[in-house]
Order: C-alpha cells, then structure tokens, then sequence
C-alpha cells in the first residue's frame, strides 16, 4: 500500500444552498495520498454536490476545497488539470475510435500521448480502433477510467462507478481502482454497495441530510458498532449467494 | 498551458471531428446531398427560363413536299418545341386544354401545293388555341408570318427594302439562376451553420460529453474554434460541391477570383455558426433549441433572399432584410461570383457581416451551458 499521511484533498467547512435548503451542510475531510476514500449515503445525502464542488463543476457556497495546496475555487482551471472525473454514466462521442477519444482528452490537457499503451493497460488494445459505441458496459467503464487518467492526475473522483455492471465487471474495476491507487493516485468515489466500500475503501465517510455524520475505516465503523452491543441475527453459512455466482461462472471477466 | 499546447487542443478536437464527419452518413447526406436536392429542384425549375419556347404540335394534312419540310424546320427552331407524339387534333386539343400545349399549327391539306399557273407553292397554316392562350397564339402566329415571309420573299425574288435584325452587346446580365443559386448558397449555410449545433449540442449534452469536457481545463474559446473549424471546412466542401454541379449541370459563370469568393464564405458560414453556437450551446434539451432555431431561422429563409430574391420586396422591405444575417452573405456570395466584384467592393455586406459577428459570438460565450 502506497497510502502516506501526506494530504492531498483538504476540504474545510464546505458548503452548498439551493434556494434556503443547504444540500452540502458545512463538511470538513481530507484525504491522504495513495488512499481510496469512500462517501456513501442515501440518495440526496449531498454526495454528488460535493464532488462536483470539489470537480470545480458547482459553485463553492462557503467554506474551502483545496488540492495540494491549490484553492479550487480560485484556481479553477489549475485544478481540472490535476483531477480526473469519472461520471456516473460515462458517454462519449459517436463514431469515434478509442485511440481518437484517448487523443481527445490528453489534448484537451495540452498532451500528446500514445494511446495504445493506456488502452492496453485496461485490456483494452485490442479494442483500439473500435468505436466506444461497440464496447461492452464493463469496458465501457474500463476505458473511461483509462480515458480520466491520461494527463496522471493526483486525484482521481468516481461515481458510483459499478452501478448496473455484472459481478465480473465489478470485481474486474475494483482490481483496477487498486492499482490506479497504488500508482499514488488518491481516488474519492461514491458508491450504494456496502461490500464495494468495505473491500475497496481505505476510510469512509458517511454523509446524511448534507452532513458527514460518520468518517472511519471499514474496520473501525464495524467494531464500534459491535463495541455498542449490536447484534445481528447468526448465520451459519460460510458463503453468499454472490460466491455461489462467482464460483459457477469464475472469475474471469467477460466482454 | 503554453498557447502552442491551447491551439494544439483545438486541432486535436477538429482533426477527430473532420474524421467524425465523414463517418455519419447522416451527416453527410445532409451535408452534402441536402443542399444538391435542393438545387436540382430550383435549378430545374428556372432552367432555360431565359429563351422563350413555345410548346407546340404540328399537324400536317398536306401531302406536299415542301409542307414536310416547312414542318421539319420548324421542329428544328429553338422557338418551338414540337411534340411530336401528337398526329390527331383530338390528342392536341387535350393537351391544349391541360395546358401543356400553348397552341396547334395546323398545315391543311392543300398547303404547299402548286397552283397550276404558278411555280411556286402556296397555303395558309392554321394557329389553334385555347382562350386562356391567346398572347402565346399571337406571337407564335407573328413568328410564323416572319419564317413564312422570308420563304415568301426567296420563292418570289421580290425585294425587301425594310427589314430588321438583332445584335447582342456583350454585356451579361443576372439570370434567374444566378439568384437562385446564391439563394441555395445562403440555406446551405443555414444548414451547416444552425441545423447543425442546434441538433448536435443538445445531443452532446444529453450524452454528459459536454460535461465531461468540463472537467478538464478545455476552454470554451478552444472547444468553439474547433467547431468552427470543423463547420468551415465542411461548409467550404459542400459549397464547393454545389458550385462543381451548378458549373457544369446549370451552365453557371463564375467570372469572380475563387480564392476572394472562398474566402468570403468562409466567413459568412463562421459568422452565421455563432447563432448556432448560441442556441445550441445554450439550450438544454432539443426542446429547447427547436423553437427558438424556427424563430431565427424562418425570418431569414424568407426575408434574405433564399428562396425569393430580395429585389421582388417592395423598397422598404427590401432596405429592413438587408441588415439580417443572411442578406449580406448572400447578396456579397452574388456579387463575387456573378459580378466578378472584389472583397473591398462589398465594404458594406462586409460590415453588416462583422457587426453580426461580433454580437451573435459575444452572446454564444455568454450563454454556454457545458450541461
């Protein structure tokens, strides 16, 4: 594990009101270099606005963002280049070949890159003069991590990344939101899948009505749950339905 | 980022999008195909309005040699087109009656035979017509006076003292084509430089590419340069299509400098995309974008001389289009290419084109949504 105490992310009493309703209620976090940080939360918890704060896409209200020491707000355009984003639902343009989408994007960073080597870094050169139409949901999810990376970002901010994608699919991306990771990359993502969280994430910050009402590792949430007596109902079986899957179809990932 | 590596970023968008283009077969009929519809329709339409031609039949009753020939030659005269389908009267007089037919030159039985104290031959034709064809009827009848005076005069070896000729300056004048074909020239830029953002933007926004471009240092001003581009290129392409086909199908003369002709198009596709960009940057949704794309863009199809030229509007009609976007494109397009007139002739469509430019560019930067 790269993770270091150098902090990379630092948010600060952040904010964010629609008409009178704060959505992002003055939440303070940050997040280490090389570390997978988690937000999770119920629909309209204010997850998706304090990411797109912090991805200078929405308006900072109050309080501050900085990464590596550069105000997001201030330095809008400073930021964009040292973050990759990648949208819940990543479209792209039609017709157009991956080597030319990946061209694309490190151009729109003033980079020239050479594509073959990051489409192949995701399994994906073969795919190479493919249209993105063609691709499958999980390579589809591949490609666009690939295609947020190509200007080596310092932090790297996903959106429910593995939502509708097959169990292959998704165990395949959390392999490689590790390795993105352990380059010292620091990854921020949002997600409804408490495994996910709990196999990927190194610290977790759970968000409700706008606030952060809970910030530990996996680990450290579920002893202090059990600390304060909780008890759930014993189970016998030593595995799930989700391994019976995994077990019949395996691992490998399917295109 | 260096300015070098900025304008990198912009031909990196348009050389992918220039590739993108040609891949859309939608795109290309509409790039290319579209405009040449419409020009096959209206230049057929106004082809050949410049002769006047009567469509006629001839029925010829006589048996006499020189009747046959009189009949032949005037098959042979561009001032008549002879349907030779028709024998009888009844089949004339249909025609006639629809209208396809503006009159039926009948050569009785007896025209064309030889009198017996004479040597030469002799007759009347006959010109039949529908009352709705009485002008057509009477210059074809003076028409016919003439070709049958002139046998007259040869059979006769009489003198002819009087007589007239015509002569033509060299000078050209505008053909109905030269308008319409301008015309096409102006709805062709319509069509690239509106229906295109307006349907692609909303798209892209829907898709969150435009989104995610925000997310990256691009700057409207790059990703604005590389669409027009992209638009002046392929605007330029699919001009210069519809100008190889008016050339050689339509007889068009261009007597103006290509290079200055190119040139001015290619403003005028990148002025008329800012309002493009505008509403299409602008707009959400194609709900959004549609109806504000009619307003805009109807006033200018019919009041900037697209499909009706502007000198038919009355005066002050004519002196309010003028400054709409299209007119001067149009009217400068007709100038340089038809007039052989020179860039620093069109100082004022020139003008009128940079005022527009300035305005619809500075409100597409101001109302463009990346979502």
């Amino acid at each position: 594990m790269v993770k270091s105490n150098q902090v990379i992310l630092q948010v600060t009493d952040l904010r964010k009101v629609y008409g009178d309703k704060p959505a992002v209620d003055g939440i303070s976090f940050d997040v280490k270099k090389g570390e997978i940080f988690g937000i999770l939360g119920p629909n309209g918890a204010g997850k998706t606005t304090t990411l797109e704060m912090i991805e200078t896409l929405r308006e900072i209200d109050g309080g501050t963002a900085t990464i590596d020491g550069i105000d997001v707000a201030k330095h809008p355009y400073t930021i964009r280049g040292m973050i990759g984003v990648q949208p819940q639902t990543p479209g792209f343009q039609d017709k157009t070949k991956l080597t030319e989408l990946i061209q694309m994007f490190a151009a729109a960073y003033g980079e020239k890159v050479d594509p073959k080597k990051f489409l192949d870094e995701v399994n994906l050169g073969e795919k190479a003069d493919a249209y993105v139409e063609s691709l499958s949901g999980g390579q589809r999810q591949r490609f666009s991590i690939v295609a947020a990376l190509v200007h080596n970002p310092k932090v790297f901010f996903l959106d429910e990344p593995t939502t509708g994608l097959d169990p292959q699919a998704r165990r395949n991306l959390w392999k490689l939101i590790e390795e993105v990771r352990d380059r010292g990359i620091s990854v921020i993502l949002t997600t409804h899948y408490m495994d996910e969280a709990e196999v990927l994430c190194d610290r977790i910050a759970i968000m409700d009505r706008g606030k952060i009402i809970k910030l530990d590792t996996p680990q450290n949430l579920i002893k202090d749950l059990l600390q304060r007596g909780f008890t759930k109902e014993q189970k016998v079986e030593q595995a799930n339905l989700e391994d019976v899957f995994i077990d019949l179809t395996g691992k490998g990932l399917r295109t | 980022m260096t300015l070098r590596q900025k304008l990198y970023t912009v031909w990196a968008f348009f050389t992918v999008n220039i590739k993108r283009l040609f891949r859309d077969r939608l795109a290309l009929f509409f790039t290319f195909l579209f405009p040449l519809i419409f020009l096959f329709v209206f230049g057929g339409l106004n082809s050949g309005n410049n002769d006047v031609s009567f469509n006629v039949a001839i029925i010829n009753e006589s048996k006499a040699p020189f009747a046959q020939q009189f009949a032949d030659q005037l098959g042979k005269q561009k001032t008549f087109k002879v349907d030779k389908e028709i024998k009888t009267f009844s089949a004339a007089n249909q025609k006639m009656s629809r209208g396809e037919l503006d009159a039926t030159i009948e050569l009785p039985a007896n025209f064309g035979a030889i009198k017996p104290d004479v040597t030469y031959p002799s007759g009347q034709a006959v010109v039949h017509y529908t009352q709705n064809n009485q002008s057509a009827a009477q210059t074809l009848t003076t028409v016919l006076q003439a070709e049958l005076q002139a046998i007259n005069t040869k059979l006769t070896h009489s003198q002819t003292p009087l007589t007239v000729t015509q002569k033509q300056n060299n000078q050209r004048s505008l053909s109905s084509f030269d308008y319409t074909f301008t015309g096409l020239l102006g709805f062709a830029i319509l069509g690239a430089g509106i229906f295109g953002p307006i349907n692609v933007f909303p798209e892209l926004k829907k898709m969150g590419i435009l989104r995610r471009l925000h997310t990256t240092p691009l700057r409207v001003w790059q990703y604005f340069l590389s669409v027009m581009l992209g638009n002046a290129v392929s605007g330029l392409l699919s001009i210069g299509v519809m100008f190889v086909v008016a050339m050689s199908v339509f007889h068009l003369k261009v007597v103006g400098n290509f290079v200055e002709l190119a040139l001015f198009l290619a403003f005028s596709v990148i002025m008329i995309l800012g309002i493009g960009l505008a509403i299409g940057g602008w707009a959400k949704n194609e709900r959004q974008a549609a109806p504000l794309a009619n307003i805009v863009v109807f006033p200018m199809m019919f009041l900037s001389g697209t499909f009706f030229p502007r000198f038919l509007m009355p005066h002050w009609l004519q002196n309010i289009t003028g400054y709409m976007p299209l007119s001067p494109v149009i009217d400068g397009a007709r100038m340089i290419a038809t007039e052989g007139k020179h860039l620093v002739d069109i100082g004022p469509q020139l003008g009128i084109m940079a005022i527009w430019l300035v305005l619809v560019y500075a409100i597409a930067f101001r109302v463009f949504r990346w979502e």
